[in-house]
Order: C-alpha cells, then sequence, then structure tokens
C-alpha cells in the first residue's frame, strides 16, 4: 500500500502539456486573468471556465458522447498541474469536473447524463457539493437533511453549510438522509440528490471568508421538490457513492500546488537579487514538493489503472501530507525574504504571500480534516 | 524496468530473510565477518549483476543492482556489498578493469591521497570495511589532476575503527604503495556525476533501512497492548503511525523515481531532490519509530536499533545533503526557464550516464 507506481509521462503527455502551459501564457499576457494562489477555490470566473470548455478541457477524461476527449488520468492530472501552477480562475466549474462528472459517470442515469455532462463539458453548468451541515462536519454520517417520498418526487428540508461558490453553481449534489437515522448502522438510509439550485424554496446565504471575500454559503431547504429522475444512482446508496468520490477528491495536485504561484515567485525573487543562499533554502522547499508530487501521481495512475479500492488510503495519505506542505509555504518564505503580506499589494510576491497566509489554515480542513484523514491511513496501514 | 526485477528481489529478500538475523548482524558489529553470507551472494551471482557480460557480469540493469542494495539495507546484511558492487560499477562506468572479490570504495574529495609515477601516498578515515576487502578503489591527486584509482589493499596500514552502527570504518595508509589501475584526469562535472551515482547507492540503502523500520513500527503498535488495548488504538499513536507512513511512502516513491531516472539518464536533479529530502525523512523514522518503541527500543536485545543506528551513521558519509542543496540552488540560479514549473516540468537530460547496460 505505501509502494506507488512511478509514471514516467509519454512524448504525447508531454506535448500536451506544452500545448496547454502556451495557450495559459497567452492569455495571461492578453490580462484574461491574474494569477491567484488557491485559485481553485478563490478564483472563480465563468468567462474563463467558459474558454477552456471551448478548448475541450472540461471533462478531458470522459467519453465524447458527453463531449468529453476520452483521454486518460494522466492527461488530466497534467492539465491540473498546468492550471495550478499559474494561478488560473478554475473555481467556477472545478467540482463538476473533478467529481460531479466521475460520479454521473459512475452512478448516474443515462438521461442524467445525456443532460448534465455536455453543459459542464462547455464550462456553463456548475454544481456545489452540499455534504457538510452545521452539526455534521467530520461526522459526515451524522447529517440530517432529510427527503420524504412524495408523488414524483422528494420533498427535501433541511441545511447545507460551507458550500464552496454555491451562489455561483446551478446544481448541488446533495446527501440527504431518505430514511431514519439508525444507531446501529448510521451509514445506511443516506442517498445522493442533484437540486437545482433556482428551485422554490431554496435560500443560498453568504458566508464571508476571514479575507471578506465569498466563497462559502449556508444552503437552506423549505420544502424544495426534486424530481425522481434526480436521484443519483439508488435510494440509500448514497455513502458508498460519496466514498468512491474521495480518491478522486482527496489526491489531486491541488493538494500540493495551491501555494505554488507564491513557490515560484519565490524562486523568481531570490534569482533577481542574486541570492544564492536564500536559493540553497528553498532548494528545500523544491525538494519536498518533488516527492510530494511523485506519490500523487502514483494515486493518479492507480486510479487509471481502476484499482479504485486500493486509492482510498494513499489517497487520504497525499492529501494529508499535501496540505501540510501547502500550508508550510508562506511560512518558509518569509524567513527566507522580507516580504509584506497584502491582498492589494503591487508587489506579485506579497499579494501571494497575502493569499497563501489567509488561505492556508483551510488547506487541512476542507475535503476531509487531517484529524479524519490520519484515522483512515492508520486504520488502512495497521490492517495490512 | 527490467523484466528480472521481480525474481532478483524475490530470491535476493529470500536469502536474507533465511540468513541474516539480529545475531549475526551483533556478531559482525562486534568484530566478526560473515564470509558465509559473502559466499552465497556470490555463489547466486547477485555480487556481477549490472556488470556487464563481456566483463563477466551477470546482466541486469542499474535498476536490478540498485533493488538489491535497498534490500540489504532492509536487512542490515553485515557485508560489503554496497561497497564491492559500486567500486566496480565505477571501474566499468570509467572503462576500466572489473574486479574479483572483495572491494571497497572512497569518493571524498578531500586531496589525502597524493598519485605519483603510478603510487599512491596519504592517510584516509572511514574507508568502509578495509580490514576485510582485498581491493580500495579511490580517488586521487597527480600533479594533471583528479584520478580514479584502484589500489591492492594489502600494501596499506590499516587501523581498524566503526561507525555509530559498529560497521567497519578503517583508517587507511599508503606510502608510495603501488596502484593497479588508474583513470585519465577527471574534469569536475565528471566527479560530479560519480558522486551522483554514489549517492543514488546509498539512497537505495538507507530505503531499505527506511522501510525496515516502518514495518517494525507497525508490527509493535499491533502487538503492545496497553491500557487493556494494542497502541495502535490510541489516536496519539496514529499520528506517529501516519508520519512514519507518509515518510515511508514517500522514501519508496523517491527511490523509485531515481532508479528510474537512472535508466532514462535524467537523474540530474532527482537525486539531488531525494537526498536533501531523506534528511528530513531519516530524522522523522528515527524519531517517531523509538518514541513509539519506547523503553523496549532503546535495548540492546531490540533490533530496532540496527536500523536506526544504520540510518544515523550513513546519512554522514559521502556527500550530504548540503552538497545537494548548493547543486539544486546553483541549478535554480543557472536555468533559462522563466518559471520554476518549467523548470521542473522540462526533461532536464544530462549527459549520457551509463553505458553499463546488461
Amino acid at each position: 500500500m505505501l509502494h506507488l507506481p512511478t509514471v514516467q509521462f509519454t512524448e504525447e503527455q508531454e506535448q500536451f502539456r506544452v500545448e496547454v502551459r502556451a495557450f495559459l501564457q497567452d492569455e495571461l499576457a492578453k490580462g484574461t486573468f491574474t494569477p491567484k494562489c488557491d485559485s481553485w477555490l478563490s478564483g472563480d470566473d465563468p468567462e474563463f471556465s467558459r474558454l477552456i470548455g471551448q478548448q475541450g478541457w472540461i471533462g478531458l477524461t470522459w467519453p465524447k458522447k458527453y463531449g468529453g476527449q476520452e483521454r486518460s488520468t494522466i492527461d488530466r492530472y497534467i492539465l491540473t498541474e498546468e492550471f495550478l501552477a499559474v494561478g488560473a480562475p478554475v473555481a467556477a466549474h472545478w467540482f463538476a469536473d473533478r467529481q460531479t462528472g466521475p460520479l454521473l459517470l459512475r452512478y448516474g442515469s443515462e438521461e442524467q447524463r445525456e443532460f448534465f455532462l455536455p453543459q459542464i463539458v462547455k464550462g456553463e453548468c456548475y454544481f456545489g457539493i452540499g455534504l457538510s451541515e452545521p452539526n455534521s462536519g467530520s461526522d459526515l454520517a451524522s447529517v440530517t437533511t432529510r427527503a420524504e417520498k412524495v408523488e414524483g418526487g422528494w420533498i427535501v428540508n433541511g441545511q447545507k453549510i460551507w458550500t464552496s461558490n454555491a451562489h455561483l453553481c446551478h446544481y448541488m449534489v446533495t446527501l440527504v438522509r431518505t430514511s431514519p437515522f439508525d444507531g446501529k448502522n448510521k451509514h445506511a438510509g443516506l442517498s445522493q440528490l442533484i437540486i437545482d439550485l433556482q428551485a422554490q424554496g431554496v435560500t443560498i446565504v453568504p458566508i464571508k471568508y476571514l479575507t471578506g471575500e465569498h466563497h462559502y454559503n449556508e444552503v437552506f431547504f423549505d420544502n424544495v421538490f426534486v424530481p425522481d429522475n434526480m436521484v443519483v444512482g439508488e435510494i440509500g446508496n448514497g455513502w458508498a457513492q460519496g466514498l468512491a468520490e474521495l480518491a478522486f477528491e482527496r489526491s489531486g495536485p491541488e493538494r500540493i500546488l495551491s501555494t505554488f504561484p507564491l513557490i515560484d515567485e519565490l524562486i523568481q525573487e531570490l534569482k533577481r537579487q542574486n541570492n544564492s543562499q536564500g536559493l540553497t533554502q528553498a532548494s528545500k522547499i523544491v525538494a519536498r514538493l518533488w516527492s510530494l508530487r511523485n506519490l500523487s501521481i502514483g494515486v493518479a495512475q492507480l486510479l487509471e489503472s481502476g484499482n479504485s479500492e486500493d486509492v482510498s488510503i494513499p489517497a487520504a495519505l497525499v492529501k494529508a501530507l499535501g496540505t501540510k506542505f501547502e500550508q508550510s509555504i508562506p511560512e518558509i518564505t518569509r524567513l527566507i525574504i522580507q516580504t509584506y503580506p497584502s491582498l492589494d499589494a503591487d508587489r506579485k510576491i506579497d499579494r501571494f504571500m497575502a493569499q497563501s497566509i489567509l488561505h492556508a489554515p483551510g488547506f487541512t480542513i476542507r475535503g476531509g480534516t487531517s484529524e479524519v484523514l490520519y484515522g483512515v491511513v492508520a486504520k488502512g496501514v495497521v490492517a495490512q | 524496468m527490467s523484466e528480472m526485477k521481480d525474481m532478483i528481489t524475490e530470491v535476493v529478500e529470500r536469502m536474507l530473510k533465511e540468513n541474516v538475523d539480529k545475531d549475526l548482524v551483533d556478531t559482525v558489529e562486534q568484530g566478526d565477518w560473515a564470509p558465509a553470507l559473502w559466499e552465497l551472494f556470490e555463489e547466486n551471482g547477485m555480487t556481477v549483476v549490472a556488470v556487464t557480460e563481456e566483463n563477466g557480469g551477470a546482466g541486469g540493469d542499474i535498476e536490478d543492482l540498485l533493488n538489491i542494495v535497498r534490500l540489504t539495507g532492509k536487512y542490515a546484511a553485515p557485508i560489503p556489498f554496497i561497497e564491492t558492487t559500486f567500486a566496480n560499477y565505477l571501474l566499468e562506468y570509467l572503462n576500466l578493469q572489473i574486479l574479483e572479490g572483495l572491494a571497497t570504495y572512497r569518493l571524498s574529495t578531500n586531496q589525502v591521497f597524493t598519485l605519483e609515477n603510478g603510487t599512491l601516498t596519504g592517510e584516509a578515515h572511514h574507508i568502509p570495511w578495509a580490514r576485510h576487502v582485498k581491493h580500495l578503489v579511490t580517488l586521487a591527486y597527480s600533479s594533471e589532476g583528479t584520478h580514479l584509482v584502484e589500489i591492492d589493499l594489502s600494501q596499506a596500514d590499516i587501523k581498524q575503527g566503526t561507525n555509530l552502527a559498529g560497521e567497519p570504518r578503517d583508517t587507511v595508509t599508503f606510502q608510495h604503495a603501488l596502484v593497479s589501475q588508474t583513470s585519465s584526469v577527471l574534469s569536475p562535472d565528471e566527479i560530479h556525476k560519480l558522486t551522483t551515482l554514489c549517492t543514488a547507492f546509498q539512497l537505495a540503502l538507507m530505503t531499505g533501512a527506511i522501510d525496515k523500520i516502518n514495518d517494525l513500527t507497525i508490527q509493535f503498535t499491533k502487538e503492545r497492548e496497553q491500557f487493556g488495548r494494542p497502541i495502535h488504538r490510541f489516536q496519539l499513536v496514529q499520528q506517529h503511525i501516519v508520519h512514519l507512513a507518509g515518510e515511508t511512502a514517500l522514501a519508496l516513491a523517491a527511490f523509485n523515481n531515481v532508479t528510474e531516472a537512472l535508466l532514462t539518464n535524467n537523474e540530474n536533479s532527482e537525486v539531488a531532490y531525494a537526498r536533501i529530502r531523506f534528511e528530513e525523512i531519516i530524522q522523522a523514522v528515527t524519531t517517531i519509530s523509538h518514541q513509539v518503541h519506547a523503553a523496549i527500543g532503546t535495548t540492546h536485545e531490540h533490533s530496532l536499533h540496527q536500523f536506526t543506528r544504520r540510518l544515523w551513521a550513513w546519512r554522514d558519509e559521502g556527500v550530504n545533503s548540503s552538497y545537494w542543496t548548493n547543486i539544486v540552488a546553483l541549478q535554480l540560479m543557472e536555468n533559462s526557464e522563466d518559471s520554476l514549473w518549467a523548470y521542473l516540468t522540462t526533461s532536464n537530460s544530462s549527459s549520457p550516464l551509463l553505458k553499463v547496460e546488461g
């Protein structure tokens, strides 16, 4: 389980990387976007999402009949790396591309796939992930939002919280209770529903992030009607379906590269200053990044070979290690180089520092807190 | 990847499992010697893996050899395996004659050995296994520059010493002793290349020990009970387990990526990154494993120290990570890519390195 495969990129894959990079450099030069740290959460730009949709770069691995490109997980890995390394604003379509698409391909109905996937691929349809509730953070099985069966569908009542970018999203895949909580089998009776966020009875209330920015939301459901054809997979199978998503969510480059624009700017700044002592210190960051990337690509390779059962533990490990690394970057940077972190600074490094410091606390919380991941990994390692 | 790899590692692992135990390692640490184990490796052709067949080798490539080295680290095999095989690897790399029998090497650039009229003079410390082996392959300095020479150790005055793990590290003195083979003058780039290869071999050895320490520690958390339950059930112990497993997974992945890079001659930065990272890994792994094992792990009776002491010794042998942080800093300073990302992801082919192919 601790032995992950290595990956040597093929010539075609290297070529793809060059192609993506050239596109992003062009757009950067045109001023289409401003690079940011943590751009997969805070860089929401529907225009940009449409633009990369036109490139065919959303749903890259999906079947062609839904508008995908049928390319490999490794190609998608490369694409994602390039977006994050340059701090491109990919947040709007992020969750639909990363999670909802694969979920629907695995568990969705043909009707759902035909309806949603082509819109997602165009960069015009965004999904939120409705998991956490006010009294149910890490203990996800304790969710209380409930759906009751009525003629032709379900009536949903309850509340979700911390939903990233729900205010921009069209739909939310929502984990709900479809039968009463059973203390002996708390994972039973959960289901996933696609809820139209424009539907009657849905209220979205912003929760400002500590920077004052609007990423998170509370989403309230007051007698919201969800038609039967918006149930994902099977009623009662929501827990297992949700778990399957996690390997995709946990081990990607976004668990290592959220603060990469800062690392890059640090190196450039040290080069400009001809500061070889600083570069010597910074080389340790580069070595850590390299070693984590090996692990993360190894998990992508396992996902590519379709063995997702083996993947969940190393994926959790990558998230735990990677987010700790991302979080450490501003702390190390400020001891190598003098910065004056400020979100509206003119100097890039000061801006990236501000973004990194202020976003860092979230890295080890969202998508599974490190503490929960430690439990998953420790149990997995001991069970070997 | 060599198809032989799986077969070779299976054979070697079985050999080591059956023939190396704590007592044997103890005995050798106390100054004895394990000729039977060496003979076993020799009989199975493991000492000439990655040596070309025209030089009497057994075939296989550097990945195969490094995986055997890794296993000798995993079992703390008390024989000069890395020393002999790397000495031969150096010789073959520089088109010199392969040796018969046991050998050792010294790649330090401290200029202690002078080469004059085909004879070697000088004193060097910390030469692995010198008392037990026949040949020394070392850098030596003539008026023309730096050479790699091979010399018969029977001409040396040898003063015995040990490292932290009780492995033989002897002081070797030559007085106008005749060298057997001499390379042409080596450029600084070539010496760096040899250092890179040497570090890759050491990484293999360390990876084995790290892997073993992880195994021992996880096993211990299952067997040891406190407060009525096995200690892996305690969340604070679980934190240690995750940290240890994480560093072990990183070490294994780093090692595998280094061997792949060597196969494709792209090892330029990989060895540097891995060696820098291993500094942190070794510190974490040794500290955590001892903390989890608690008092029993600090006793001579337990085998944990045979691996932790080796890591503490090995990390200071050869060039340590400060050499490599300087190299990376230099590479970063000199590279013309306009972003770190481009630099990291552009395959940086180095000069052809491996002439030895199975």
